[in-house]
C-alpha cells in the first residue's frame, strides 16, 4: 500500500467519525482530533523520513480518464506545512468549539476541515490536469463551507460569497490555462507542457498566475482575504492563511517548472506583483482596526515576499545565474514554511483574544499580556518572527532572498533596477511590518486595558499548547537554520539541478546565519545576566507611569492603534484612500469630539466601481429572467440543450 | 589581537565622544560646557542607582534595554574599528547587523507602548516611521557598496585588499554617499535636526520620550547602546574618509579616532547652527538622503560594469 494512502485514510476517518457521533459533542471533538493528528503525524513522518522514490497512485475514473498522483520533491516540501499546521489547528479547535448548542454545525466544520486537508495533499500530488482540477475544486468548496461557519451573520455570508466568486473565477482562469495545454498537446498529462511554443507558454503562465494569484492573495486579487479571515473560525484562518493560500504558490511554481519557459518576462511579472503585494499588503494591514483583518493583510504581504523570492529565482534561471536562482527559490520556499508557522501562531492568538474578550477590535483592547501570559508571549514571538527579526525564522528566509537580490544587482540595466527595487521593497516591508506588529502587540497586549472590562484569562490548555509549539518552531528554525534551508533545497531537487559549488555556498550561508543568530541570542542572555548582577541589592520600587506632570490620566488617554498608525498612513497617502472626520476645536473649552477614520483598499474600490457596479446595472435589467416559475426554468434547460445540439449537428 | 584591543578601546571610549558634541555646542553658545567626561559620570551614577517601575509594565519593558544594548555590542563586534579586520565577519553580515538593530528598535518601541503613556506612544509612532525610512537609506548604501566592492560584509568593505574609500575605484561617488550617510547618522541616532536630545517638551521629542520611564541601570544600558550605535555610524564615515592602511600598523588607531572626532565635531556644529525640523518635514529630510544615494546608485550603472 502506498505510504500516503494510509495517512489520508486515517484523516478521512477522522472527518467522518464526528458526523456520526455529533450527539456526543465532546466525544466527537476528541475523536476527530485524535484521528486527524494521528493521520497528519504519520504523513509528516513519511514525508520527512523516506527520501527514496515514491510510486505514483493511479486510478481509472469513469472508464476513460485516469487520475494520477505522484510525489516528487516539490510536492513533499509542500506536504510539510500541511501536515505540520493542520494537526495543531485541529488540536486548538477542541477548546475553541465549546458551544454544544451548535454541535451539528461544528461537526460539519470538523468534517470539512479534514476534506480540506486531504484536498490540499491531493492538489500538491496531482500529476495530470484532471486530478488537479478535481482536487482544486474540492479544496475551494471545502474551504468555502469552512468560512461559512457563522452563516447567520450577514457579514459572514457576504465574506463567503466573495470568497466563492474569487475562488471560482480563479479556477476558471486555471482551467483556461489547462485548456490551452490540452488543446496543444492533446493529452491530460502535464508532462507535454514544456513542448508548447514560447508565446503560448507565456499565455498559459499568465492565465494560471491570475488564477493561482487570486487563491494566494496577490495584489490586486487579494481582497477576499480580509473579508474571509475575520469571518472564519480562528483555527480555520490559521489553516487557510498558513497553508491553503500556499497552494496558489505551489501552483505557480509547479506550472513554471512544467512549462520551463525561457522568457525573462515571467520572472519579472512575478517579481513586480510580489513587490506590489508586499508593500501594499503591509500598508493596508497597518490601517486595519480588527486583529484578524490586519493579519489577513499580512498574508498578502508575506505572499509578496514569497513571490519576490520566486520571481528572482525565475529570473536567475532564465539568466543562467545559479546563485540567484538557488538562493531566491530556497528563500521563497523556506518562507512558505516560515509563514505557515508564525501566521498560524498569530491567528491562533487572535482567536484566543476574540473568544475570551468577545471581539478583536484593537483600539478597545489593552493590557492583555497580564491576564493571558501564554497567548501574549507566543504572540510576541510570532510578531517578531513575521517582522523578520533575528534570531527567529522570518529573518532566515528573508535573508536568503536579500542575498539573491544583491547578487542580481550584477546584471545589466532593467534587472539592476528590478533588483534594487526588490531590495528596497524588502527593506520597506521589514520596517513597516515591525511598525505594524509593535502596534498590535503594544496596543492589545501591553499597556492598560482600555475598556476596563477585560479580565479574561487564557482559553484552555488545548489552545495554549499549539501556540507554544508553533512559537518554539519559529525559534528553532531561527537557531538551527541549516537543516531547514537544506529541506528547502531538497524541495527543488527534482525540478532543478545545481552545481555542488553553489549548493555548498548555500550551506555556508546557512552556517553563518546560524552563527549570527545564536551569537545574538547569547549576547542578549549575557547582557541579561549582567543586568541581574547589577540589580542585586539595588532598591527596586513600583509606581504609576510618569505622566509628564499630569496626574489625572486614565487608560483611555493611551495611544490607540489608529493614532499610532495614522502618521505612516498619511505619509503613503496616494496609495491608501483615507476617509476621516476632521476634528476642529471651535471653542476655548471644546466639548465632546468624535473622530473616525476608514481606509479603503484601492483594489477593492476600483473593482467595485468599475466592474461590480456596471455589472449590477446590466444584470438588474435582466432580472425578469428570474421569475421563480419552475416550468419555465425547465423550458430554459430544454431550449439550451436544443440549441447546443443544433450547433453540434450543423 | 589588535582587533580585540581595538574593540575594547571602542567600548571604553564610546561615552567620551558625546561629550565632545556637548563641548562644541557650548563653544558655539559661548559657554564653558560640561566636563568632557560627563557621560561617564552619568553612567556611573545610573549604574549605582536602583529603579522604579510602572505598575503597568511587563517583562517587555525590562527586556528592551537588554536587547538594544546586546544589538549595539554585536554591531561593534562585526565592524573594523580602525585597525585590522573586525573580530567576527561572515558574508552578508551587513544585512544581519541592520536587522539586529531593527530588533532593538522593535523592543524599544514595544517597551514605550508598554508604559501606557500617551507621550511615549507618540514618540514610538515617530521612531517607527523614521526608522523604517532610514532603513531604506541604509539598504541603498548597501546596494551601492555591493556594486563597488561585490561583497556584503563590513570586513570586506573596509578591511580587505581594496577597501571602499575616496581614493579607491568610483571614489567620486563617495561625497554623495558620505553626506547621505551623515544624514542617516543624524536620523538613526536622534540628533538635531531630526530629534533634539536636549529639548524640554515631551511633545517634541522622539527617542527621549520613549525612554521616559526607564531609570537606573536600565537607562544606563539604553545610553550605552546609543553611544555604541553613534560610534558605529561615525566610524563608518571616518573609514570612508580615510581607510585602514595595513602599512601604518598601530598608527591607524590615532588617525581613525582623530577623523572620528571630526565627525562628532560636525554633529555638534550641525546641532549648534540648526533648529530641529518640524515633525512633518523629517520624512523629507530622510528621503533627501535616499534620493542622493539612489542617484549615486544609478551612476554606478554607467561605469561599474
Amino acid at each position: 500500500m502506498h505510504p500516503m494512502l494510509l495517512s489520508l485514510g486515517i484523516i478521512a476517518a477522522g472527518g467522518i467519525l464526528p458526523l456520526l457521533t455529533y450527539r456526543h459533542f465532546t466525544l466527537s471533538r476528541y475523536l476527530h482530533a485524535s484521528f486527524t493528528i494521528l493521520g497528519c503525524l504519520l504523513g509528516l513522518y513519511q514525508t520527512l523520513a523516506f527520501s527514496g522514490f515514491w510510486s505514483d497512485i493511479s486510478w481509472r475514473w469513469l472508464h476513460c480518464c485516469s487520475l494520477t498522483f505522484s510525489f516528487d520533491s516539490l510536492t513533499r516540501f509542500f506536504l510539510v506545512p500541511i501536515f505540520l499546521i493542520s494537526p495543531l489547528a485541529v488540536l486548538y479547535s477542541i477548546d475553541y468549539f465549546t458551544n454544544s448548542q451548535q454541535s451539528l454545525r461544528t461537526t460539519a466544520s470538523l468534517f470539512f476541515t479534514n476534506i480540506l486537508v486531504i484536498a490540499m495533499v491531493l492538489v500538491t500530488a496531482a500529476d495530470n490536469i484532471l486530478s488537479f482540477a478535481l482536487a482544486w475544486e474540492a479544496l475551494s468548496l471545502s474551504s468555502f463551507f469552512l468560512v461559512m461557519y457563522d452563516y447567520e451573520k450577514a457579514t459572514t455570508r457576504n465574506a463567503g460569497y466573495l470568497y466563492f466568486i474569487f475562488t471560482q473565477s480563479g479556477a476558471l482562469c486555471i482551467f483556461a490555462a489547462f485548456g490551452v495545454i490540452f488543446a496543444t498537446t492533446g493529452s491530460f498529462d502535464f508532462q507535454g507542457a514544456h513542448t508548447l511554443p514560447e508565446s503560448l507558454k507565456i499565455l498559459v503562465f499568465l492565465l494560471a498566475f491570475v488564477g493561482f494569484g487570486s487563491k494566494a492573495g496577490v495584489f490586486p486579487l487579494h481582497f477576499w482575504l480580509p473579508h474571509a479571515h475575520p469571518a472564519a473560525p480562528s483555527h480555520i484562518s490559521a489553516i487557510m492563511s498558513g497553508v491553503m493560500i500556499k497552494m496558489g504558490i505551489y501552483g505557480i511554481l509547479r506550472l513554471y517548472f512544467l512549462l520551463a519557459p525561457d522568457s525573462l518576462l515571467i520572472g519579472e511579472t512575478v517579481l513586480i506583483f510580489g513587490m506590489l503585494s508586499g508593500v501594499l499588503g503591509v500598508l493596508y494591514a497597518l490601517s486595519k482596526h480588527d486583529m484578524k483583518r490586519l493579519l489577513a493583510y499580512h498574508s498578502v504581504e508575506n505572499i509578496g515576499i514569497i513571490l519576490i523570492g520566486l520571481g528572482l529565482g525565475m529570473i536567475g534561471i532564465s539568466l543562467g545565474d545559479p546563485m540567484v536562482a538557488l538562493f531566491a527559490l530556497a528563500g521563497g520556499l523556506l518562507h512558505v514554511l516560515n509563514h505557515s508557522l508564525f501566521k498560524s501562531v498569530l491567528f491562533l492568538g487572535a482567536g484566543v483574544v476574540r473568544k475570551q474578550c468577545g471581539h478583536g477590535q484593537i483600539d478597545r483592547l489593552g493590557g492583555l499580556l497580564k491576564s493571558m501570559p501564554v497567548t501574549g508571549r507566543t504572540f510576541l514571538v510570532g510578531s517578531a518572527a513575521i517582522s523578520g527579526l533575528p534570531p527567529l525564522n522570518g529573518f532566515i528566509s528573508e535573508f536568503l532572498i536579500y542575498y539573491a537580490a544583491f547578487h542580481a544587482l550584477q546584471h545589466s540595466h532593467t534587472l539592476f533596477l528590478l533588483a534594487t527595487l526588490a531590495v528596497l521593497s524588502l527593506a520597506l516591508i521589514g520596517g513597516l511590518a515591525s511598525f505594524c506588529f509593535t502596534k498590535v502587540v503594544g496596543v492589545v497586549f501591553l499597556g492598560e486595558s482600555r475598556s476596563g472590562d477585560e479580565i479574561a484569562g487564557e482559553g484552555g490548555k488545548w489552545m495554549a499548547l499549539p501556540m507554544i509549539l508553533l512559537a518554539g518552531g519559529c525559534l528553532l528554525i531561527g537557531l538551527f537554520p541549516s537543516t531547514f534551508i537544506e529541506l528547502a533545497r531538497l524541495g527543488l531537487a527534482d525540478c532543478l539541478t545545481f552545481a555542488p559549488e553553489v549548493s555548498r555556498q548555500l550551506s555556508v550561508v546557512a552556517e553563518n546565519l546560524a552563527f549570527g543568530c545564536r551569537l545574538f541570542l547569547l549576547l542578549v542572555l549575557f547582557v541579561f545576566c549582567l543586568r541581574m548582577v547589577i540589580y542585586r541589592n539595588k532598591p527596586v520600587d513600583t509606581g504609576p507611569t510618569w505622566g509628564c506632570g499630569f496626574t489625572g490620566g486614565t487608560a483611555r488617554i493611551q495611544y490607540t492603534g489608529t493614532s499610532y498608525a495614522r502618521t505612516v498612513i498619511g505619509f503613503f497617502r496616494p496609495f491608501v484612500l483615507i476617509r476621516e472626520t476632521q476634528v476642529r476645536l471651535k471653542a476655548i473649552f471644546p466639548g465632546r469630539t468624535n473622530y473616525t477614520n476608514h481606509i479603503t483598499d484601492i483594489a477593492e474600490e476600483t473593482v467595485s466601481r468599475s466592474l461590480t457596479q456596471p455589472l449590477l446595472l446590466v444584470l438588474g435589467k435582466l432580472r425578469w429572467i428570474q421569475h421563480g416559475n419552475i416550468q419555465l426554468y425547465i423550458g430554459y434547460i430544454v431550449l439550451t440543450i436544443l440549441v447546443v445540439l443544433l450547433i453540434l449537428l450543423l | 589581537m589588535e582587533s580585540l584591543l581595538s574593540f575594547a578601546l571602542a567600548l571604553a571610549v564610546a561615552p567620551l565622544f558625546p561629550g565632545i558634541i556637548l563641548k562644541v555646542k557650548a563653544f558655539f553658545a559661548g559657554r564653558k560646557g560640561p566636563p568632557l567626561l560627563i557621560r561617564y559620570f552619568t553612567l556611573i551614577k545610573l549604574f549605582r542607582k536602583g529603579s522604579v517601575y510602572s505598575t503597568t509594565t511587563t517583562f517587555v519593558f525590562t527586556l528592551a534595554p537588554v536587547v538594544s544594548c546586546a544589538g549595539a555590542l554585536l554591531l561593534l563586534l562585526f565592524f573594523p574599528l580602525g585597525v585590522g579586520p573586525p573580530l567576527l565577519a561572515f558574508t552578508g553580515d551587513a544585512i544581519f547587523l541592520f536587522y539586529v538593530l531593527a530588533t532593538g528598535r522593535f523592543f524599544t518601541i514595544a517597551a514605550a507602548l508598554d508604559t501606557g503613556s500617551p507621550f511615549e506612544g507618540m514618540g514610538a509612532a515617530r521612531e517607527a516611521l523614521f526608522g523604517a525610512l532610514a532603513e531604506i537609506a541604509v539598504f541603498i548604501i548597501l546596494i551601492l557598496f555591493f556594486r563597488m566592492n561585490g561583497t556584503l560584509s563590513f570586513a570586506d568593505f573596509f578591511a580587505s585588499v581594496r577597501p571602499i574609500s575616496l581614493t579607491g575605484t568610483a571614489g567620486a561617488l563617495l561625497p554623495l554617499l558620505i553626506v547621505a550617510l551623515f544624514m542617516v547618522l543624524l536620523t538613526e541616532n536622534s540628533r538635531v535636526p531630526v530629534d533634539d536630545p536636549a529639548t524640554h517638551l515631551e511633545l517634541t521629542m522622539i527617542h527621549e520620550v520613549m525612554i521616559l520611564d526607564h531609570s537606573g541601570p536600565d537607562l544606563a544600558l539604553i545610553h550605552l547602546a546609543a553611544y555604541y550605535k553613534l560610534l558605529f555610524f561615525a566610524a563608518w564615515i571616518s573609514l570612508l574618509l580615510c581607510p585602514i592602511d595595513p602599512a601604518r600598523g598601530l598608527l591607524n588607531i590615532p588617525i581613525f579616532y582623530g577623523i572620528m572626532t571630526l565627525v562628532y565635531v560636525a554633529v555638534g556644529m550641525v546641532e549648534s547652527i540648526m533648529a530641529r525640523l518640524r515633525m512633518n518635514l523629517v520624512p523629507q529630510f530622510i528621503l533627501t538622503s535616499c534620493t542622493l544615494l539612489f542617484f549615486a546608485a544609478i551612476l554606478t550603472m554607467g561605469y561599474l560594469q
